[in-house]
Order: C-alpha cells, then sequence, then structure tokens
C-alpha cells in the first residue's frame, strides 16, 4: 500500500515536471528572412539556385577574415539580424545564412559585426551562388560582386536585471554559510555514522 | 530477492553525489571569470547563481549525508549516474538564465548534450551569446569528455577503494596506474598537454585567416575543446564550416581522432610503447570501418556529382565521416545538405559510421571499435573451427595493450551491450518515425544522439515534439554511460519502492 501510494507520488510529480516544462516558452518569432531565396531556401534547393545570381541581405556576424585582397564575411538572415535576443527580440529558432567572398575592400567597409554586445550592420550582396564551390573545397557560399551596407550596427546592450542580482547575492550567502558550517562540523556536530 | 536500501546507502550515494555536483559548481568558477574579463556582467550574475545553487546541493548533501563506509559496486553505479542526472538540473541553470534557450527542458538538453560530448544543441541564437556563456558549453564538453567523476576524483575524492566504482560507472575500466585516483591524474596530464599544444596550433592558424589574437585563441581553445572530448560544439552556428580552411580541417581532424583513442593507448604511447598503435584492435577496427563507410559515400556522392572535383569530394566526405565515426559532430556542410545533397546512401554511410563509434574509455560513445573487433574475430573463429578438422583446437587472440584470449564470457558481453545499442538506436528511431518523420532522417537523428556524435540532418530543432527531447537526452545519457549505471539507478529507484525490509 506503501509503495503504491509513493508510485503514484513519483507519477503525479512526473506528470506535473512534464506539464511545467511542456508549458514553457515556445519558438515564436514573426521576423522572416528579407531575402527570395533565403539561406533556408538555397540550402534546401542548392541545385536549383547554382551558378545563378542572387542577391543577398543580411546581418554581419563575427569578423572578417582577410586573406590576400579577398576576405570571408558571414552574413545571417535568420530571426535575429535587426535585433537580438539580449536586446529582447523573441526566440525564432537556430541562426541561419550564408559564407559570402568578396573583394576585402568590400569587407573593410562594414563597420561593425555582430556578437554578444554588437548587432551587426545589415548588408546586402550581389553574386553568385555556388553549391559546393570548386575554388573552396566544395564550401557552399556566394561570390559576391557588390556590397552595400543598409543598416549601421549598434552596441547591444544587456544590463544586470536587479532581481537576478539580488538572487545571485542571497544565494551566495546561503552557500559561504553551508562552506562554513560544513568546515568546522567536527567542533561541534555529531559523530559520523560508521556503518 | 531485492532488499530495500537501508538508510547508510542513501547517505553514502548523496555524499559522494554531494561531491560531484560541487565539483561542477568549482567548474563553473572558470566561465565566471570569463565573463568578468569581458565585461559581461549579466552572464556573470548567472554564474554566481548557479554556482551558490551547485554548492548549497553540493554542501548541504555533505552535511546531511555524513558517513564514513566506502562504496559498493552498486553504489558506485548509482551515484555515477544519478550524478549525471543533478548536474545536468543545475548545470543548466547558467543556459536558462541566458534567456537563449526556449524553455529549462531545453537548457537541459544542451547541458546532457555537453556533458555526454554529443553537440546537438537547441539554444538560439549562438551567434550573440557571450563569451562566458560559450566557455561553459566548451567547458561542458571538455570536462565531460574526461567524466565528470574523474574531475571529481582528481579534487575532491581522497584515494578510496570505492571510488573504482564510480569511475567504472561513468563508462570507463581502464586502471592506467595502481591507484584511481592516480589514473584519473594521467587522464588529466595527457588531456591538458594537448590542451596547450593542439589550442597553440590552432591559435597560430586562426590568426593567419584573418582572425583578430582575441578571437584567434578563443576559438582554438574551444575548438580544441569541442574536438578532443569529441563533442562537436563550436562558437558560431556555422560550426567548423566557419573557417573555411584545410589547415583548420586538418588540424581539427588530428585532434578529434586522438581525443577518441583509449586513454589506456594514449598511456602506453606516453611511456614509450609506440608499436602499440599499429596492433591495437580498437586502431585496427576503427581504420577498416571508417575506410569501408568513407568508400561508400564517396561512390555515390560522386555518381550523384554534387561535388565539383575529386579533392573537394574527399575533402568534405573524409571531414564528415571521420567526425562521425569518432563521434565528434564538427561538420563543413549544412545540417540539411545531409538530405539536399548527400541522399540516403550518404546518411546511411554516416549512420553506420556513428553507430559504431570510437574507442573504449576515451571521449568517444558509439558501440565502441573494440566490441566490433571483438564480435568480428569470434565471427572468423567459429568459420575455422567449421573448416577445421573436428580434433582441432581453434583459439583466437586480439590486441589491446597485452595480447588477450577470445573467451565466450568476453564475446557475450560485446555482443550483449553491441544489441542494447542497437536496440537503443532503432527504437529511438521508431518513436521519430511515430512523429511523421522519415525513417533515414529518424535513424540518422537518433543513433547520432545515442553515439553521443552530434551531427544533425535538421531534426533536432528547438520546436522538435517534447518528449522526444526527453527521448534524445535520456538517449544520450544511457549511450554515455554504456546502460549499466543508468540500469543499476532505476534498479535503485525500483527497490526504494518494491524492495524487501
Amino acid at each position: 500500500m506503501k509503495s503504491r501510494s509513493m508510485m503514484r507520488v513519483i507519477t503525479g510529480l512526473l506528470l506535473l515536471g512534464a506539464l511545467a516544462l511542456g508549458g514553457c516558452t515556445e519558438v515564436d518569432n514573426p521576423q522572416v528572412s528579407p531575402n527570395e531565396p533565403s539561406s533556408g531556401g538555397l540550402v534546401d534547393a542548392p541545385k536549383e539556385w547554382d551558378g545563378k545570381t542572387v542577391s543577398f541581405t543580411g546581418e554581419a556576424i563575427g569578423e572578417a577574415m582577410v586573406r590576400g585582397d579577398k576576405a570571408w564575411v558571414h552574413l545571417n538572415d535568420d530571426a535575429y539580424y535587426l535585433k537580438n535576443v539580449e536586446e529582447g527580440a523573441h526566440l525564432g529558432g537556430y541562426n541561419s545564412g550564408m559564407a559570402v567572398w568578396l573583394d576585402a575592400s568590400f569587407a573593410r567597409e562594414i563597420r561593425l559585426f555582430g556578437d554578444y554586445k554588437h548587432e551587426g550592420d545589415v548588408v546586402k550582396v550581389s553574386g553568385t551562388f555556388n553549391a559546393a564551390c570548386a575554388e573552396h573545397g566544395g564550401d557552399m557560399d556566394i561570390h559576391a560582386t557588390s556590397l552595400e551596407v543598409l543598416t549601421g550596427g549598434r552596441d547591444a546592450q544587456d544590463p544586470v536585471k536587479r532581481g537576478k542580482a539580488i538572487l545571485a547575492g542571497i544565494l551566495a550567502l546561503i552557500a559561504g554559510g553551508l562552506f562554513i558550517l560544513n568546515r568546522s562540523w567536527g567542533s561541534w556536530g555529531p559523530d559520523v555514522q560508521q556503518g | 530477492m531485492i532488499l530495500r536500501p537501508r538508510k547508510q546507502d542513501h547517505l553514502l550515494i548523496g555524499k559522494y553525489t554531494g561531491k560531484i555536483v560541487t565539483g561542477v559548481g568549482l567548474l563553473m568558477v572558470i566561465p565566471l571569470i570569463t565573463s568578468m574579463v569581458f565585461r559581461e556582467w549579466d552572464t556573470a550574475v548567472d554564474f554566481v547563481i548557479s554556482i551558490s545553487a551547485c554548492l548549497i546541493f553540493g554542501l548541504g548533501t555533505q552535511l546531511v549525508c555524513r558517513t564514513e563506509r566506502d562504496l559498493n559496486w552498486s553504489h558506485g553505479l548509482v551515484v555515477a549516474s544519478g550524478s549525471w542526472i543533478v548536474a545536468t538540473l543545475l548545470g543548466a541553470l547558467p543556459q536558462w538564465l541566458s534567456g537563449h534557450e526556449g524553455s529549462y527542458l531545453d537548457a537541459m538538453f544542451d547541458v546532457m548534450s555537453g556533458y555526454t560530448t554529443t553537440g546537438l544543441y537547441l539554444l538560439q541564437d549562438l551567434d550573440h551569446i557571450s563569451h562566458g556563456l560559450n566557455m561553459w558549453r566548451h567547458l561542458l564538453t571538455y570536462a565531460g569528455g574526461q567524466g565528470i567523476v574523474v574531475i571529481a576524483l582528481t579534487f575532491l575524492f581522497k584515494g578510496t577503494a570505492g571510488a573504482y566504482k564510480v569511475y567504472v560507472g561513468e563508462g570507463k575500466d581502464e586502471r592506467l596506474l595502481p591507484n584511481v585516483v592516480q589514473t584519473a591524474r594521467a587522464i588529466w596530464l595527457v588531456s591538458l598537454t594537448w590542451l596547450v599544444v593542439g589550442t597553440a596550433a590552432l591559435f597560430v592558424t586562426g590568426l593567419f585567416l584573418g582572425q583578430e589574437p582575441v578571437r584567434a585563441f578563443l576559438h582554438g581553445l574551444w575548438v580544441f575543446m569541442g574536438a578532443w572530448s569529441t563533442g562537436g560544439f563550436a562558437p558560431q552556428s556555422f560550426n567548423t564550416f566557419w573557417f573555411h580552411s584545410l589547415t583548420y580541417e586538418v588540424l581539427s581532424v588530428v585532434i578529434f581522432i586522438a581525443g577518441s583513442l583509449n586513454f589506456a593507448l594514449h598511456w602506453a604511447l606516453w611511456t614509450g610503447n609506440r608499436r602499440e598503435i599499429r596492433r591495437n584492435v580498437e586502431i585496427v577496427s576503427f581504420t577498416v570501418t571508417l575506410m569501408v563507410t568513407t568508400l561508400i559515400a564517396t561512390f555515390w556522392l560522386a555518381k550523384s556529382g554534387v561535388y565539383p572535383d575529386a579533392m573537394s569530394l574527399f575533402r568534405k566526405v573524409f571531414y564528415q565521416l571521420a567526425s562521425g565515426h569518432t563521434t565528434t559532430g564538427f561538420s563543413t556542410i549544412y545540417s540539411k545538405a545531409f538530405v539536399t545533397q548527400w541522399g540516403p546512401v550518404g546518411m546511411i554511410a554516416t549512420t553506420i559510421a556513428m553507430a559504431i563509434g570510437a574507442s573504449a574509455c576515451s571521449t568517444a560513445g558509439g558501440t565502441k571499435g573494440i566490441r566490433v573487433g571483438i564480435i568480428t574475430k569470434a565471427f572468423l573463429q567459429d568459420i575455422r573451427k567449421m573448416i577445421s578438422p573436428e580434433s582441432a583446437v581453434v583459439r583466437a587472440k586480439f590486441h589491446h595493450i597485452r595480447d588477450i584470449f577470445l573467451e565466450d564470457g568476453l564475446v557475450r558481453s560485446a555482443l550483449m551491450i553491441t544489441v542494447a545499442y542497437l536496440t537503443m538506436y532503432v527504437l529511438t528511431a521508431f518513436v521519430g518515425t511515430l512523429y511523421g518523420y522519415p525513417l533515414v532522417t529518424s535513424m540518422f537523428e537518433a543513433v547520432s544522439a545515442g553515439s553521443n556524435t552530434g551531427l544533425s540532418c535538421g531534426l533536432t530543432d528547438p520546436s522538435m515534439p517534447d518528449l522526444m527531447k526527453v527521448l534524445y537526452i535520456f538517449v544520450m545519457w544511457l549511450g554515455r554511460l554504456e546502460f549499466m549505471s543508468v540500469f543499476a539507478l532505476i534498479g535503485y529507484a525500483f527497490s526504494i519502492v518494491r524492495g524487501r525490509a
């Protein structure tokens, strides 16, 4: 009888847990790619677009990797290309974008690249889409012949939330107290169980 | 008759679980310092909360569960599997507090994926996360590769005999040195030496590729951690495709193949036994199966004309296959390209490579090369028996550090675990097909999760059904701990409810 009631409690807890987890935030971001085809569309139908000239707009991410007079940049056309999570954007799935091979002089026109502290410049490139580029070991990329900076990037603020800071202070105090208690146990606690 | 565990058993399990969770909390100090160095204050607060939560649990448990008894085998297995659950629950706090996860379940998925060195993730907007959180993701996978129990053994356990039982419970059974704590430290010695050399090589390459020094260093460190642990996490959503460099690819292949080797083999090489690399059954098995699967995929992709020349074809196929076979999960193609470019044969070849996996007692997952080697040898031995005269005594042996005769018990054990892995792969894939995913896609992703690989063909996604997320968390855990520890934990829970007092 006792074991049956325990099973019920465990089942109840598991159900509550499942409901709590299932009821959390779902992926929901209305922002859509500015491109036709989008990066997702290019990956879904690479043969269809292979060798064709495409225009691609996206947020410059990370860095420009300059190699001689050419450079690699990565443009994301995902749910965060105008506003990222730190700035309050809704979650909208994974990042998605395209690798772009262009003149280093074009790459130098990009002032800010997106990362935790920055929303990168939004740029538009035009060039040839390669489903498996012969020049670059079979990479899927765009060889761009023009670049235009549409919107300048900006600093992305992520201030400390007051509630979190208070919680951190309280928990750190409790952890510190437990540490002292644990260290000094021998001098005042009961003897340990010897089995 | 199943006996209900006594209070002493609970105290013992609580005490050692507390120690391991304390170790996880202390590990978070590294990303906390990273956040402070880069002035990511909100992330730093997230880590203070998470460290405190781990310490409260860890120290509180050790305070309540005071005992001097040593662990027996079942305790060791329960501590190993149980501490992974608690470490996942609490280790998910930084991810969840960052606001980049759709739910706490997603955060737990990512942390279990990290500990188990799988590399699948549900974190969203990876390209905008802080350096502190990225450090935590990669540290998780680096620490998980060595084993979180190994960490605790190194720093927090005094050399008890029972410590070996927790170590084995985490899926490792090689005792490199007489004392298990010394073994754990030897694992760290090898890993940290590789960390310094590997990070330096990737850092210098990154500089030549046009990266800023700080980014080149952080990317070098994180890619090393992802490669060595065969974890597959990378700092950008483009994964290793980000670098567009043959040199970077070659370096990462060297590191993840080294990471996928048995620690006993590393130790043999470390102590001067270089012949071992040519004779070891795991190396032979890995080389043969990697070559066969690579040939299948190459043949198919050459036929379908996806890649423009032989060099591109070999570079792409070898990288994805080696990454899959070592259960790393690094990729230089888009996830969906497995479906849209590689097609069913390419995907099946990759699935087979992932299912086999690499070496036992390494950071890698999968069925393991040694079992494939043993089963193959046993099969050949049976054929030899059939064609030999009845009076002939046919014996077979294999080489793993030393020559070992093939005994029935050894073959049965290898077959049993292999069947368990195959059953897990099939059942997980079956659930995927019930949700409407195509069979090849479901199988690819199920094997990737169960073998702790982390390559994805697009099924794993933040919007996938919650039940599949829970299932993948379970199979990642099951695959990493090689079943026994998890069964011991389930048995322990059952005996609490049903056991006799």
